[in-house]
């Protein structure tokens, strides 16, 4: 059923641009929920299966749809957030929208709204259907999608300099995208096929490319610059798909490829974990700097995919971290950057050093965000079992290595750290001298609708058929 | 079973969430703040079903079988929810469920005009429902999510007064500085340190437990053959093992070097320290370490263990002496009972440790102790709240005017201290005494030096708590009070402070093991000799509370021996240097991949179209240049 499901969002993008701008934000939103309740009960019945295509012979191979818990779990995660980030987008675009049209960057908000939710609906709809994908080429081409509608989103509606950053994302993505199309490419020429179930072997050139493309979309330390731009000036809806969910794709596609054949990754394991514990802790560090909410952010996700590098490099536990991080991260940032949105579009407020207290005047959203950093520093939400076993992975192959222990707590403590120090500096403590805003349902609501799924997970009986699921793909007895 | 679980864990929690949203709607309904009745019938259900466990789960020895129950969560990787039911989780749940229902009564009327109610009765009940979780639970990851639980909500109850305006809710003297440093804490920073305190703690812990799933392949206390795991990792894979486990219960209970996140825990509401400080939170760590120690029996196990047991036990006394010594020079009314706190915690500590030497029974008087100290403590928090409520002052203050004004908080403080200090023939006296023998029986391999430091410490144990006894009520300065109310609160310390006489009729008249051995070491005279030393300095203290001559000491004790020093200077300077690196790279980073490399490019491609100008001398040179160039090149290479 899902495979039908999963067209339904680039479907009805066609038809949105018909609608007026609150109707069309239901739909949208509508075309995203009937998805994520599919894939909702494909996690708890286990589904399992591929649907056919069509076949291009080689080098191409076959391109089918690949269900199983893993990309349902993907899908499912995309959904939610894409769902309760298009009903956000209402208001807030509502906003943004005004205020272009006061600095005289637009003329007519609806005009603008009817471009904004066809590329909104295709970006989003990318996403899902490359965790759907059975064959490199497809996925790729997804990735291009989801990347050229993101860069459109970023370079129309963004904040500051946006034509400049607008760029300068589309330059690093297609860095990443380049090399992991050559990566693919030399995959095509040595299997004959790019068909996820037929290749067996992926050479070390072809490992090494599509590792550094990904690495740059992830991103690690170095490639890591482009993220903070991007993603802080983006329009607050974008940054919260593409801080939680594109990056992270990256993640998904080299679990992919690692199922595959993970010779690259055993081969060179202590190195990408040592790069990926130096990324996330020098990220995690960079956090402290930040006197811009939505950069913060932005540098609180490098520190997160570093998890993800972590997470790649320590087994089949691991592995399932990776899933659950991807979730749980997903979760929590996109939450956090709609906390973020809604003080923008309230207050017009990103600079820290002029926030404090603000719990006084925005409880639902302070509350809010203290769910979303509880998300991501792993405190009774789903990112605990994340964090649990990408630490029984550490422990599996590093057994009792002082230094190794010291290093992965380093990256565990700051995640926390940096998420109290900023619910202190932003929402406690004195409160700045601002007024007691009427904040729209739309703008806070559907945190707490995500935030419920990211507290559900930890506890039966989601948790437990996720991680049956996936324990099943990784190699483990069907449930 | 299931419901009898369901409504031990769920009921607080559930109940808690009317007022919780109430609170939050934009147009709070009138009945809002009653809705608290409902978040304390919450906790009374807790209590109801943790008497129901006590009484009809399994036999209540301390030899019985442990009773297990088991509900799936992971069973793909062999985690589940595994609630435990022994002599310890049975005492201590009904332990916290009461103490948490007391004090939620307490609540009633000492929070009933606060501005955020909402959050104050969610966090303190999902508080008092992650610590019976941390109790109840055999499996290591369940146990976290009541840790964390504990964790979070400290946090939020903590830092409750998030407007900082209120000095009345700070922590140390106003506009006080030593050196560079503040030595005043407002609320939000108290949460702050104790989240990030607790933080470093939890992290190793968790490895650690993600370690046990490797190592041991399961993660069921009660099930992991301890033995068989020394030898499976030896000594130094024990050690670092069970260090990094123990950091979460170091730091969770305070004690040194992780002591300074209670100290300005105080600036939470009072309920909350009071429950913090008895049955939740504080207890947890050293609770979980008798858990373990329970089912580790470390009498039987090798020397991997030894190590550390003895880093607990000399970690416990020294964090008991210290922070008695705190208490004794500290003015502030909260923070006296705090350092006590951490002191008592030392102890229990310490005692637990000695079971390696002892055996079983060390784990019992460390866990009585535990039990005595946690009705006192509440019972003195209570009090002192009821204190500030009274005087408007967060120091010692008041004289014997406001023990005549408030007698029941008097007589209930004068039996607190004199039940818990070990004075002969009450309470406190015969699980010290106990404790004393333990710490006898270390001799032959640490020599007196445990003794000693126990008895120093239960001597200025004494001598603050008659201190406290003192300034307050007896000798304390003279204050204006603002007599309002106060019944439900006296009722609610009135019935804390007596469950320290059924302890104490128990301890005496009951012949079961521990009490037996309680009465036995009681009766020896040199458990008599050390209670007649604590009586003295009780005597003393009450007699000079405060010495002038002294009071450098005290201040240098009250700053807790500089140690905030460690937590807001060293650390965060640490911190803010790799920061501020970090950033400089960043910075760095930046300008290479977005200003000097499109640059680099941008004259290479400007100088590039320089060169076509359109004059035809430019491009003939550029051609014979080039011929040239071949020329030599070719001549060179030998063509």
């Amino acid at each position: 059923m899902i495979e039908y499901a999963i067209i339904i969002p680039l479907v009805f993008a066609i038809f949105l641009p018909l609608l007026d701008a609150k109707k069309a934000a239901i739909v949208s939103a509508i075309s995203f929920l009937i998805p994520m309740f599919i894939s909702l009960l494909n996690i708890l019945t286990f589904a399992s299966y591929e649907v056919f295509i069509e076949n291009f012979g080689a080098p191409i191979g076959e391109f089918y749809l690949l269900v199983d818990p893993v990309s349902n779990a993907f899908g499912f995660t995309i959904c939610l957030v894409s769902a309760m980030v298009a009903i956000y987008s209402l208001p807030y675009m509502k906003h943004r929208f005004e205020e272009m049209v006061h600095s005289k960057e637009i003329t007519n908000v609806e005009r603008e709204f009817k471009k904004y939710w066809f590329l909104y609906n295709v970006y989003a709809a990318s996403m899902l259907l490359l965790v759907y994908s059975g064959n490199f080429l497809l996925l790729y081409i997804f990735l291009e999608l989801s990347l050229i509608a993101s860069f459109l989103l970023i370079y129309y509606y963004g904040y500051g300099n946006r034509q400049w950053v607008g760029i300068l994302y589309f330059v690093w993505t297609h860095i990443a995208g380049v090399l992991a199309l050559l990566g693919f490419l030399i995959v095509a020429f040595e299997s004959q096929t790019l068909a996820i179930n037929n290749i067996s072997k992926i050479s070390f050139l072809a490992w090494l490319l599509i590792f550094l493309g990904m690495l740059v979309k992830l991103p690690g330390f170095g490639a890591h610059i482009w993220l903070p731009w991007a993603h802080a000036e983006a329009p607050t809806p974008v940054s919260a798909l593409l801080s939680p969910l594109t990056v992270g794709l990256a993640g998904y596609v080299l679990f992919r490829v690692y199922t595959i054949d993970p010779s690259f990754i055993i081969a060179y394991r202590d190195l990408i974990l040592a790069f990926g514990i130096f990324s996330s802790v020098y990220a995690g560090l960079s956090v402290f700097k930040q006197k811009d909410y939505k950069r913060l952010l932005a540098y609180s996700t490098v520190s997160q995919m570093g998890y993800v590098l972590i997470a790649l490099c320590v087994g089949s536990a691991g592995l399932l971290g990776l899933i659950i991080q991807y979730m749980s991260h997903a979760f929590g940032k996109s939450i956090l950057f709609m906390t973020a949105g809604a003080l923008i579009a309230t207050y017009g407020l990103r600079d820290l050093r002029k926030m404090g207290g603000l719990h006084e005047y925005v409880p639902t959203i302070s509350n809010a965000a203290l769910l979303g950093f509880a998300t991501l520093s792993g405190v009774l939400t789903i990112g605990m079992l994340g964090e649990f076993f990408i630490l029984v992975g550490v422990a599996e192959l590093y057994k009792l290595n002082l230094a190794v222990i010291a290093a992965i707590s380093l990256v565990f403590i700051l995640s926390g750290l940096y998420s109290f120090y900023t619910m202190k500096v932003i929402y406690y403590g004195k409160p700045a001298q601002l007024e007691r805003p009427k904040i729209s349902r739309l703008l806070d609501a559907p945190l707490y609708f995500i935030a419920f799924f990211s507290v559900a997970f930890l506890f039966p009986p989601l948790s437990t058929a996720l991680i049956e699921g996936i324990n099943y793909v990784l190699g483990g007895v069907m449930p | 079973m299931i419901e009898v679980l369901a409504i031990l864990f769920l009921s607080p929690i559930i109940t808690s969430l009317p007022i919780a949203l109430a609170w939050g709607l934009e147009k709070r309904p009138p009945w809002a703040d009653k809705l608290a009745y409902l978040s304390v019938f919450g906790l009374f259900l807790s209590l109801v079903a943790a008497i129901y466990i006590l009484l009809n789960v399994g036999e209540l020895t301390a030899e019985s079988e442990p009773v297990k129950y088991v509900i799936p969560w992971l069973p793909a990787v062999n985690i589940n929810f595994v609630f435990i039911f022994d002599y310890l989780s049975k005492i201590m749940g009904t332990l916290t469920a009461f103490i948490a229902f007391l004090i939620g009564i307490y609540g009633l009327e000492y929070m009933k005009h606060d501005y955020r109610l909402g959050w104050y009765w969610f966090f303190f009940n999902l508080f008092t429902a992650s610590m019976l979780l941390t109790v109840y639970s055999d499996n290591m990851l369940m146990l976290l999510i009541g840790w964390e639980g504990l964790g979070i909500a400290s946090w939020g109850l903590i830092g409750h007064w998030f407007r900082d305006d209120d000095h009345l809710s700070y922590v140390g003297i106003i506009d006080r500085k030593v050196w560079k440093l503040n030595m005043f804490w407002s609320p939000s920073s108290g949460a702050w340190r104790a989240i990030s305190t607790i933080r470093i703690g939890d992290i190793p812990m968790f490895f650690a437990v993600g370690a046990f799933m490797v190592l041991a392949g399961t993660l069921n206390i009660s099930e992991i053959d301890w033995v068989a795991l020394e030898h499976k990792i030896g000594f130094t894979g024990i050690a670092i093992l069970m260090i990094a486990f123990m950091m979460g219960p170091f730091t969770k209970s305070a004690q040194l070097p992780f002591s300074e996140w209670l100290m300005t825990a105080m600036t939470g509401p009072t309920t909350v320290s009071a429950l913090l400080h008895s049955a939740t939170m504080v207890a947890a760590g050293t609770y979980l370490f008798m858990r373990l120690s329970w089912y580790i029996e470390p009498w039987h196990a090798g020397e991997g263990y030894e190590v550390i047991y003895a880093v607990v036990l000399f970690l416990g006394l020294a964090s008991a002496f210290y922070g008695a010594l705190v208490a004794a020079g500290c003015l502030e009314r909260k923070v006296l009972l705090a350092a006590s706190t951490m002191s008592s915690l030392g102890l229990m500590f310490a005692s637990t440790a000695a079971s390696y030497w002892v055996g079983k029974i060390a784990i019992l008087v460390g866990f009585w102790y535990l039990v005595t100290h946690a009705f006192a403590k509440a019972t003195l928090f209570l009090v002192a709240g009821h204190l500030i409520h009274e005087t408007h002052d967060r120091f010692c203050c008041g004289n014997l005017e406001l023990a005549k004004k408030l007698k029941i908080a008097f007589i209930a403080t004068i039996v607190a201290t004199l039940c818990l200090s070990g004075i002969p023939p009450l309470t406190a006296y015969w699980v010290k005494s106990a404790m004393d023998g333990v710490m006898h029986s270390l001799d032959e391999h640490f020599g007196i030096f445990p003794l000693i430091l126990l008895v120093l410490t239960s001597a200025v144990y004494s001598a603050f708590l008659a201190k406290f006894l003192a300034l307050n009520f007896l000798k304390g300065r003279e204050v204006e009070v603002h007599a309002h109310g106060g019944r439900v609160m006296s009722f609610a310390y009135a019935l804390m402070v007596s469950m320290l006489l059924v302890l104490l009729y128990f301890y005496t008249t009951t012949h079961e093991e521990p009490f037996a051995e309680f009465l036995h070491e009681g009766f020896m005279v040199s458990s008599f000799a050390v209670g007649l030393l604590v009586l003295v300095t009780y005597l003393f203290a009450l007699r000079n509370p405060s010495i002038k001559a002294l009071s450098r000491i005290g201040m240098f004790l009250s700053d807790r021996m500089y140690l905030p020093f460690l937590n807001d200077y060293i650390v965060p300077k640490i911190g803010w240097i790799m920061a501020t690196i970090v950033d400089c790279g960043n910075r760095l980073i930046d300008y290479i991949c977005h200003s000097a490399f499109p640059k680099f490019f941008e004259i290479i491609s400007y100088s590039l179209r320089m060169i076509q100008d359109g004059r035809i001398e430019r491009y003939l040179k550029i051609v014979i240049g080039f011929i040239l160039v071949v020329l030599v090149a070719s001549t060179t290479v030998g063509w």
